[in-house]
């Protein structure tokens, strides 16, 4: 049953428990969010998403991705607090990821002028620690990646910082990084991510890369369409349903 | 040459029959209106590629287009775009659901805020039409425009029609 929150006072429809930015999102309200992604649950890592709960027991400024929808729900999107505290986040995010093009342009955009140096070793460069590629990939069933280490210390990567073996070189994980700033490679012959190499699995017929070998494995193993749907890239595809189609209309 | 193996997913309602003036052509989609595409009609001018990537927000680049114009002997083309299939690969091999069927248009839709860009559906698409976009990193696919294709509206030809 469809519930009714407010936002910046204009009422909105939503199903209870929906994420409130998603509920904010879609009725076009512009909300800055880096680490929330559909698909998985969200752990309110980059807080760039506050906003103001004016209702309720517990108002004052929380993030929006992990907070869910309830009837009667009022909250503002956008106020000299919230515009503070999402710049002091987004601060620190630049602290780890400063050349992060997307960070850049919101700091930008805001006025954000980093106060204090980035700290020597930030780990991988630009990733700001929001596991949403740790999320993505356990939600895929590879859970190939852990974030490692505590504090300072604390890093993403494949977890016990060797080549994991559930990793079938899909590279969700960097589509769906907010920094891009996993690095993934191909050539011709092979995939390398996360200091793993992939071999691929190459077109019947004019030999180019289709999808890695395992990631076809295990497609083939949990996905349940037949072995020969991957035999084939694209563009070869097309040309043969274009043939056949031509067969039947001629 | 046969494009797909026999178990694969049937389309919502071809109908693989002749196209053309008289005979009934091959229509792809909706139960209440259909994207309809009459090869023998097609003069192969691609503009509804070009028509499709500007509707898609692409600036014009053809490597866009969501419907593409196959060249099938002497002045014979072949106009092959997402066929909605009703037991698609695609919606079958995602992995977070990203890709549902639009109720109105009937057409099946990829949610660029569920997909996470694993490649899956692109490479199990029997018939070429799932595209990873590399810069995007996500699933592209015919939406049918949201029910006013552009590929049809703007066909000189009247190869395509939405109908
Ligand atoms: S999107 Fe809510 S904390 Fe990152």
């Amino acid at each position: 049953m469809a519930i009714r929150i407010f936002i910046d006072e204009q009422e909105v429809k939503a199903e209870p428990g929906e994420s409130v930015l998603m509920v904010a999102r879609r009725a076009g309200f512009d909300i800055p969010a880096l680490c929330y992604h559909e698909a998985v649950e969200s752990i309110g890592a980059c807080r760039l998403c506050l906003v103001e709960v004016r209702s309720g027991a517990r108002p004052g400024i929380s993030t929006s991705c992990n907070m869910k929808a309830e009837d009667g729900l009022r909250i503002s999107t956008d106020s000299p607090e919230i515009r503070r505290d999402r710049a002091t986040n987004l601060e620190l995010l630049l602290l780890r990821a400063p050349g992060s093009p997307v960070l850049r342009e919101l700091a930008a955009r805001w006025g954000v002028r980093p106060r204090l140096q980035p700290p020597p070793d930030a780990g991988i460069a630009n990733c700001i620690l929001c596991e949403l590629c740790v999320r993505v990939c356990a939600a895929l069933g590879h859970n190939a990646l852990a974030a490692v280490g505590r504090g300072e210390k604390k890093r993403v990567g494949p977890a016990f910082g060797k080549p994991a073996e559930g990793c079938v070189g899909c590279g969700a994980c960097l589509s769906v990084c907010p920094t891009r700033c996993i690095v993934m490679k191909d050539t011709p012959a092979a995939r390398t991510i996360w200091g793993q190499s992939f071999e691929f699995h190459r077109c019947q017929v004019c030999g180019q890369p289709v999808i890695t070998e395992k990631h076809r494995a295990f497609a083939i193993a949990k996905r349940g369409l037949p072995e020969d749907y991957y035999d084939v890239c694209e563009p070869c595809k097309q040309s043969q349903a274009s043939q056949r189609f031509a067969s039947v209309v001629w | 040459m046969c494009a797909s193996p026999a178990s694969s997913p049937r389309p919502a309602s071809v109908s693989p029959a002749w196209s053309g003036e008289k005979a009934p052509p091959l229509v792809v989609g909706a139960v209440e209106r259909t994207l309809v595409v009459m090869p023998r009609r097609c003069i192969g001018c691609r503009t509804c590629e070009l028509a499709c990537s500007f509707a898609h927000g692409g600036p014009g680049r053809m490597a866009r287009a969501r419907i593409r114009v196959h060249p099938a002997g002497e002045k014979r083309f072949v106009q092959i775009t997402c066929l909605q299939c009703e037991n698609a690969a695609c919606a079958k091999v995602c992995p977070v659901q990203a890709i549902a069927r639009d109720e109105r248009t009937r057409a099946l839709v990829v949610s660029l805020e569920r997909c996470v860009g694993c490649g899956l559906c692109e490479a199990a698409c029997p018939f070429g039409h799932m595209h990873f976009d590399r810069e995007t990193r996500r699933a592209e696919k015919c939406d049918l425009c949201g029910g006013n294709p552009a590929c049809a509206a703007f066909c000189p030809a009247k190869a395509l029609e939405y109908r």
